[in-house]
C-alpha cells in the first residue's frame, strides 16, 4: 500500500501564530479518516494547505507522492468540501452541480441528483439566500458524487440536523463500500462519526498529538468503576486519565490496561469499560492536566 | 484494497486546454450575469434616451429646430465598460475562491478567466458595432442621434469603431482584474496602498505635466491620433494589468 498524503514537519505561520507547527504524519490510500481537534486547532489550516489552497511556510507535502500546490494533477483527483465556500454571485444549486462534472473527473450525475432529492436539496435557490444547513447539503452533495480519489470533508454538515447527519453517514459508507477512495474528515461530533472512522489525528495548539488507529485508540484506555478503596489500590503506580469520585464509590480511565490487568481489575470487583473516542479526545486536548504522549 | 493501488496508476490530469476551457465554461454555467443582463440593460438605456429624444424633438416642434449634432453627445453606453470592470472583479474575488474550492489551480482560473474576458469583449464590442452599424443606416434611428456609437466616434469608420470598443472592454477588464487580485491577496491594506499609490502616481504626472509646460503636447497628442490610436495606446497598460493579476493571483488564497 502507498501513502496517498505524507506531510513531513508541516508549518504554518500567519504573522507570530502559527497555525500549525511541524505535524507530521501519512496516510496510507483507503478509508475515511478523522482529522479532529478543538476550535482553532488548526484542522482547517491543514486541509487548505493539502489541497493548495494555502502555502506552507516550511515543511512538505506530498498528495500522490507530489505537491499539491498548482499541480492539476494532484488536485483533478482531490475534492474538499468546506463550510465557508464561496460561490459565484448569482449562482444557484442547479449550477453547482451542472459545473462539478468540468472539474471532477468520476462526478457521477444521477447520485448527486438522487442525493440532491434524499436531502431535499433546494437546487433552485442562489447560493446566497441558502441557510446554513442547505449550503452544507450542497457541500456533501459535491464532496460524494464527485468520486475523487482523494475527498477532504471540513465540518462537513455545520447546520444540519441529526436526520440529515445520519442519512450523510449512510450515503459515504454505502458508496464508499462501491467506490473505495480516501476520505478525510474534520468534526465536532466526534462520538456521532467515530464508528465510520479507521485512523484518527488529533490535532491541538497546531500540534499533532495523535495519530492512531481508532480501534487502538479506543482499547488505549478503560475506565473502571467500583468501590474508592478497591479503584485507589488497583490504579496506584498506573497513568490516570481522568478520576473521579462520589461518596464510596470512584471511577477512574486509565490507560493501556493489558489482558491481564483487565482481569485482575474484574477480580478486584471493578467494572470496566471503553473509552468513548470523543472523552479521550477531550482528556489529550485541555480537558485534563495530563502530559501529552503519542499512543501510536 | 488492490482496486484503489490501480486508481492511482493513471494520475494526469485533462490537458491544459481543456482545463482552461472549462474554466471558461464555469463563468458560463450561469449566463445571465454577463450574457443577459447586460444587453437588457443597455438596450433599457438605448430606449430611455430614444424616448427622451422623442420628448425633446417634440418639445422642439420638430427635428428641424434642433441642431444636427443635439443628440450625439450620448455617453449611455459607457456604462458597459463599468461593468464589465465590475464583472471582472466578480470573477476575481468570488469565482476564483470557488473555482479553488472545485480543485482548479490558480493559473489554469487565471488563463481561463482571461480568455473568458477576452471572448467578452469581443462579443460586446462587435454587438455594439453592429448596433452602430444599424444606427448610421437608419439615420441616427431617424433623428441624427447617436448612441452606439457617439460623439468622437460618430465620423469613424465602424472597423475602427470596433477597435476601440474591443480595446476599452478589454482595459476596463483587466483593470477590474488587476484591482480586485490586489484585493484578494492582500485585502484592505492592499487597497489603500493600490489607491494610494495610483492618487500620487496621477498628481504626481500632473505635477511633471504642469511644470514642465507639457500639457500642449498631451493635448497635441490626443489631437493628432484617431480615437482607435489612442485606444491602441492603452494596450500596454492592459498587459501590464493582466501581467499583474496573473502575478498576484499565483500566491493568492481563498480566505473568507
Amino acid at each position: 500500500m502507498t501513502n496517498i498524503i505524507e506531510v513531513d514537519n508541516l508549518t504554518k505561520r500567519y504573522g507570530k501564530v502559527s497555525a500549525v507547527d511541524g505535524a507530521s504524519f501519512a496516510l496510507e490510500e483507503g478509508g475515511i479518516h478523522g482529522l479532529l481537534g478543538r476550535n482553532g486547532a488548526g484542522k482547517t489550516t491543514v486541509m487548505q494547505l493539502l489541497t493548495g489552497q494555502d502555502f506552507a511556510t516550511s515543511g512538505t507535502i506530498r498528495l500522490f507522492g507530489q505537491s499539491p500546490v498548482e499541480n492539476a494533477d494532484v488536485l483533478s483527483r482531490v475534492c474538499f468540501i468546506k463550510e465557508s465556500q464561496a460561490y459565484p454571485d448569482g449562482f444557484k444549486g442547479k449550477h453547482v452541480l451542472k459545473s462539478a462534472p468540468w472539474f471532477f473527473r468520476n462526478w457521477d450525475s444521477d447520485f448527486a441528483h438522487a442525493l440532491a432529492a434524499d436531502f431535499g436539496a433546494p437546487l433552485d435557490r442562489p447560493m446566497k439566500k441558502m441557510s446554513r444547513g442547505q449550503r452544507s447539503t450542497i457541500g456533501v452533495i459535491v464532496g460524494l458524487a464527485s468520486r475523487a480519489d482523494l475527498t477532504f470533508f471540513d465540518e462537513p454538515y455545520a447546520g444540519l440536523d441529526a436526520v440529515a447527519r445520519h442519512r450523510f453517514y449512510d450515503h459515504l459508507l454505502t458508496d464508499y463500500a462501491e467506490h473505495p477512495r480516501t476520505v478525510v474528515m474534520s468534526t465536532h461530533l466526534i462520538d456521532e462519526a467515530a464508528n465510520l472512522l479507521q485512523r484518527v489525528l488529533v490535532i491541538d495548539n497546531g500540534k499533532l498529538v495523535i495519530d492512531a488507529d481508532a480501534d487502538e485508540l479506543r482499547s488505549s484506555a478503560t475506565t473502571l468503576a467500583g468501590r474508592a478503596a478497591d479503584i485507589d489500590a488497583f490504579v496506584a503506580g498506573r497513568e490516570v486519565l481522568d478520576r473521579s469520585r462520589l461518596g464510596g464509590l470512584a471511577t477512574v480511565t486509565v490507560a493501556g490496561l493489558s489482558e491481564a490487568d483487565r482481569r485482575a481489575a474484574a477480580s478486584a470487583g471493578l467494572e470496566a469499560s471503553t473509552v468513548s473516542l470523543q472523552e479521550l479526545i477531550v482528556s489529550r486536548t485541555g480537558g485534563a492536566h495530563i502530559p501529552e504522549e503519542n499512543v501510536a | 484494497m488492490t482496486a484503489i493501488a490501480n486508481t492511482a496508476a493513471a494520475p494526469t490530469a485533462p490537458a491544459a486546454l481543456q482545463r482552461i476551457g472549462n474554466v471558461v465554461r464555469l463563468h458560463v454555467a450561469n449566463p445571465l450575469p454577463t450574457l443577459v443582463v447586460p444587453w437588457v440593460i443597455t438596450f433599457i438605456i438605448f430606449g430611455l434616451n430614444i424616448a427622451i429624444e422623442l420628448i425633446v424633438v417634440k418639445a422642439a416642434g420638430g427635428l428641424q429646430n434642433l441642431d444636427p449634432d443635439a443628440f450625439q453627445y450620448n455617453g449611455g453606453i459607457s456604462w458597459i465598460a463599468i461593468f464589465m470592470m465590475i464583472t471582472a472583479v466578480q470573477a476575481m474575488n468570488l469565482t476564483f475562491r470557488f473555482a479553488l474550492g472545485f480543485s482548479v489551480t490558480r493559473r489554469d482560473f487565471y488563463l481561463g478567466s482571461s480568455l473568458y474576458f477576452v471572448c467578452l469583449s469581443l462579443l460586446y464590442g462587435t454587438g455594439i458595432t453592429v448596433m452602430a452599424g444599424i444606427e448610421r443606416m437608419t439615420d441616427g434611428w431617424g433623428m441624427n442621434a447617436a448612441f452606439f456609437a457617439p460623439w468622437g466616434l460618430v465620423d469613424q469608420p465602424l472597423m475602427s469603431v470596433w477597435g476601440i470598443f474591443v480595446m476599452t472592454l478589454l482595459l476596463f477588464f483587466f483593470l477590474g482584474a488587476a484591482v480586485a487580485t490586489v484585493w484578494v491577496r492582500w485585502k484592505a491594506y492592499g487597497m489603500y496602498a493600490f489607491f494610494l499609490g495610483l492618487a500620487v502616481l496621477l498628481v504626481g504626472a500632473a505635477w511633471l505635466i504642469t511644470t514642465s509646460n507639457s500639457w500642449g503636447i498631451v493635448w497635441g497628442y490626443l489631437t493628432d491620433h484617431s480615437p482607435v490610436q489612442v485606444a491602441a495606446a492603452t494596450l500596454p497598460v492592459t498587459l501590464l494589468c493582466a501581467g499583474a493579476g496573473f502575478l498576484f493571483l499565483r500566491r493568492a488564497t481563498p480566505r473568507a
